[in-house]
């Protein structure tokens, strides 16, 4: 009887193979358990990332042998004592923990116009031009820009030229800290602006409205309303520009002329250049600790912001 | 080698293997017989190199001549030499099969991995018997690296920055109009040796005082210089960034190639000679091993280095190498003891245990 089959069709004769399946491997009872399986990928990867944290903690506390480039078997602090007294690690920390706060202070000052913008434009076509703005050096890539940087601000660069062009001699825009400074503020901008968009979205344009008809004009309104609120977006935007600015390592390499390296950098001559993995290793757990104290403090002073998913005290 | 050429048509490759194993001498003659019988070709061996003209000296020099020679496929893999370096040695460490064949790598560096024991012993090699001694790595055993040719970190300069004539010496930059205007090795490499003369001290003194290298090169510090790496150099001087540099030669030469007006010299306080080699990591299998250093046999022949030190414009390590028409009586390309007299050469040995403090004093002093 060709009815019966027309009654239950194939496609659902395999869902029932596959719920069959899915129960024999995780039966009903285990339902409630179901969300930490879901978990699970997550709970691995940042599993694998604390036992490379175990294996670098491990490597920091071994020094190096130069007649044998092998490494101690015996543990030592060594490479702490001389990452907190040789002066070229003091300065590298130095310069990065104040990069990092400049440029986490100056790229929300730039990022949060933009998002508002985005955010409150009535005109769709604006609002679209703001976000194929925003998402297109994302489609570069940090390197390439850092290099249209250089290319842009080179002795030889457009800049230049346009200078040139009112007589103005060619002046050394790049390869000193400014350009650091301006070229982490460029790659930061599109993260500080997706992190504010969604607390700007969530504020009700009517409160701003309320303001202006009790009488507020718009800096009151900017000073006692939005900015308040827009307090969870600052923070989330904050706290990643802060951890991205201190960690990195392309924009002071390829920006800095090679005079302006950030403590990612001194990493990487350790690991690449000396061979000293263990001063690498040692280097590396105490820029994730200052990391980790900054965004401690940050969480601590003024909540998680929108990284607290609308749990924040804000 | 080329003087074989014409037979080798005539003959098996085993038999030309053994002929050349029988002119290696003494040392050649454990590996005769393991030449006796040729191992399974690999469809490819893989040489780590430096990229843009190096890599295309090595291909045009060495690679390509060995393809034909052997039918096997030559892919060059241009990760950075210091990045390699861990790759192979926890290769090593953990009896896995290296990720390259043989390591293009400047003796220095190379030196840390034999100390390190991750390096095969390259004595055997039939062609060794034909090289001067700059192809032996000072203060090591045996042979676990080939030094392949020398090169000189000279002083490179733009003539119209300098209207007065070619710079004298190392403390000629220091005039203030080259403010900014200079660049170094983000390391020092190459630096450090003529700083401490010009800073008025000693040679003998390296590695126990350099205080004055140091002296001299915090007043360097004070015209802020570019600090890259040898890529950098030639673009620099491309883009007009700089007037003057202590560089390999090579990026000089490739600037001038490109069109820029260069020029270079070796200053009265002498300039570093160092040397750059090849050698093959430990954890290869035998067929790949045995290929791998017939790779290096064949870069030590005299036809071979010729294309390739020409492209390089670097003087060799085989005997007879004639030198590029516009390296002649060059400062750059040494060939002759008085030549050798104005350069500095400081064992590797003596720089490989120094170098991580060399380092990190002259990056505190431009950092700071």
């Amino acid at each position: 009887m060709r009815a019966a089959r027309t009654a239950y069709p194939l496609k659902w004769r395999i869902m029932d193979a596959l719920e069959g399946v899915a129960a024999a491997i995780w039966p009903a009872r285990f339902r409630r358990a179901t969300p930490y399986l879901m978990l699970l990928p997550a709970v691995l990867l940042v599993g694998l990332l604390v036992l490379g944290l175990i294996q670098i903690a491990d490597a920091s506390l071994r020094t190096l042998d130069t007649t044998t480039f092998q490494f101690s078997d015996d543990y030592s602090i060594a490479n702490f004592q001389r990452a907190l007294t040789e002066p070229l690690f003091l300065v590298v920390a130095r310069r990065s923990l104040i990069a990092a706060l400049i440029v986490t202070a100056v790229t929300l000052v730039f990022a949060f116009p933009y998002a508002y913008l985005m955010v409150r434009t009535a005109s769709p076509r604006l609002r679209k031009f703001l976000l194929i703005a925003l998402f297109l050096p994302f489609f570069i890539g940090q390197v390439v820009r850092a290099y249209g940087w250089l290319i842009i601000l080179g002795n030889q660069g457009m800049v230049n030229e346009a200078l040139g062009l009112v007589v103005v001699a060619p002046m050394r825009l790049i390869y000193n800290y400014p350009a650091v400074l301006f070229g982490l503020v460029q790659y930061m901008l599109p993260f500080a602006v997706l992190m504010l968009a969604p607390a700007l979205t969530a504020i009700p344009e009517e409160l701003e409205a309320a303001a202006g008809s009790l009488g507020a004009n718009w800096v009151r309104t900017f000073i006692h309303v939005v900015l308040p609120l827009a307090r969870p977006g600052f923070i989330g935007a904050g706290v990643v520009v802060l951890t991205l600015s201190l960690t990195d390592f392309a924009v002071p390499a390829i920006l800095g002329g090679g005079s302006q390296d950030f403590t990612a950098n001194a990493i990487y001559d350790q690991f690449f250049r000396t061979s000293d993995q263990g001063l690498g290793a040692t280097l590396a757990l105490m820029l994730v600790a200052l990391g980790s104290i900054l965004v401690g403090l940050v969480f601590a002073l003024f909540g998680a912001g929108t990284l607290a998913m609308g749990r924040s005290r804000a | 080698m080329k003087r074989f050429k014409p037979t080798l048509s005539h003959l098996s490759r085993r038999t030309f293997l053994q002929a050349t194993a029988a002119l290696g001498g003494a040392s050649a003659l454990g590996l005769r017989g393991a030449y006796a019988q040729e191992p399974e070709k690999p469809a490819e061996i893989i040489v780590r190199a430096w990229g843009g003209s190096w890599v295309d000296s090595l291909k045009a020099g060495v690679s390509d001549s060995f393809t034909k020679k052997t039918g096997i496929a030559v892919r060059h893999d241009l990760t950075e030499d210091n990045e390699i370096q861990p790759k192979v040695w926890a290769a090593v460490a953990q009896n896995r099969v290296p990720p390259i064949h043989i390591n293009w790598d400047t003796t220095t560096n190379a030196t840390k991995s034999a100390l390190r024991g991750v390096t095969e012993d390259l004595s055997d090699l039939p062609n060794l018997a034909n090289v001067t001694d700059l192809a032996k790595p000072a203060g090591l055993e045996g042979f676990p690296i080939v030094n392949t040719y020398g090169y000189v970190y000279v002083l490179a300069y733009r003539p119209a920055a300098f209207p007065d004539g070619p710079p004298k010496s190392w403390k000629d930059l220091l005039d203030p109009k080259f403010k900014g205007r200079l660049a170094f090795y983000n390391d020092g490499i190459g630096f450090h040796f003529p700083a401490q003369v010009a800073g008025g001290g000693k040679l003998e003194d390296i590695p126990g005082n350099m205080q004055p290298a140091w002296d001299f090169i915090t007043k360097m510090k004070g015209q802020q210089p570019l600090l890259g790496e040898d890529p950098d150099f030639t673009t620099w001087f491309q883009n007009g960034e700089i007037d003057a540099a202590c560089t390999i030669s090579t990026n000089a030469r490739e600037a001038r190639k490109n069109g820029v007006e260069i020029e270079w010299v070796v200053p009265e306080e002498g300039a570093k000679f160092d040397t750059d080699g090849l050698w093959i990591p430990k954890g290869l299998p035998e067929n790949e091993l045995y290929w791998a250093k017939q790779y290096i046999n064949h870069a030590l022949t005299k036809e071979a280095q010729q294309v390739w030190l020409d492209g390089l414009g670097l003087p060799g390590v085989v005997p007879g190498l004639t030198p590029p028409k516009d390296l002649v009586d060059d400062p750059s390309y040494p060939t002759t003891e008085e030549d050798f007299q104005h350069l500095i050469r400081i064992s590797s040995k003596v720089q490989v245990e120094n170098e991580s403090e060399w380092f990190s004093k002259f990056k505190a002093i431009m950092q700071g």
